[in-house]
């Protein structure tokens, strides 16, 4: 999975491209969240529209980064999820967590 | 909603199959679930069908691997599939792992585990697939999709 940061607005946008799903996907896109709250940053849009599957361990990592950055005042939101991906969120009953954008200035726009 | 079933009730007519031997460790995994991808387009499965299969079979991996192999490379998780006359498609993953109680599958959408960050893939895979038995005390999964 690649992963795209880059900051707007205090924003950390997070393009993500591929399979969100156990191994270097998941740990790469939780260092990346870690490394941006060491520094501060807690606030966080992750894009979801190029990643056509999310599992479980996936799923943990979006959970464990909203709960971390939301102890620091800030949040992570999502953008654009696919449709099998918004369905696998809401199974597990997790996309209620989350606020959902259609698109990243959506998204940037609602910290302010 | 999936529910325990038994494979005795399934044709027995086999018209497609596909064996993986995999190494017990999380970074097989990947190249395993496109092989499991690959054959299902070959079968012309639908594609929301195939991505749930998919999904589950992901998650059993993971469990095998995680929990079954504890990660270990010299250990093997095996994944089995096969397609029926009927269409149905029966997935078999199994390792050599002691298993677990079904009991421990718990619901991840109570409110006291909803912000857990882990704990969800066995109720993932009764979710997607249509049965699910848990064989040989939890170290073998069988599912099927209709």
């Amino acid at each position: 999975m690649d992963i795209n940061v880059r900051k707007r607005s205090h924003v950390q946008v997070v393009q993500l491209r591929g399979q969100l799903r156990l191994g270097e996907a998941v740990d790469d896109l939780q260092r990346t969240i870690k490394d941006s709250m060491t520094e501060g940053d807690a606030r966080f849009v992750i894009n979801l529209s190029e990643v056509p599957m999310i599992d479980s361990s996936g799923i943990g990592v979006l959970v464990r980064s909203l709960t971390s950055a939301k102890k620091q005042g800030g949040s992570v939101k999502l953008v654009n999820p696919s449709t099998f991906a918004q369905k696998t969120l809401r199974l597990v009953g997790v996309l209620s967590l989350f606020e959902v954008y259609e698109d990243d200035d959506q998204a940037v726009a609602s910290f302010n | 909603m999936s529910a325990e079933a038994s494979s005795a009730d399934q044709p027995r007519l086999v018209t497609s199959a596909l064996e993986l031997r995999i190494k017990g460790e999380v970074n097989a995994i990947a190249a395993a679930a496109d092989s499991i991808s690959d054959k299902l387009r070959q079968l012309q499965v639908p594609e929301e069908k195939r991505m749930e299969i998919l999904l589950a079979v992901q998650e059993a991996l993971a469990n095998a691997v995680v929990h079954g192999c504890k990660d270990d490379p010299s250990k093997e998780v095996r994944c089995c599939l096969e397609q029926y006359a009927n269409g149905r498609i029966l997935i078999v993953v199994s390792d050599p792992g002691p298993g677990y109680s079904p009991q421990q599958s718990i619901d991840p959408k109570h409110a006291d585990r909803l912000h857990h960050d882990h704990g969800r893939g066995v109720y993932l895979i009764r979710q997607l697939m249509d049965d699910v038995l848990l064989a040989h005390n939890g170290s073998e999964i069988r599912m099927w999709k209709y």
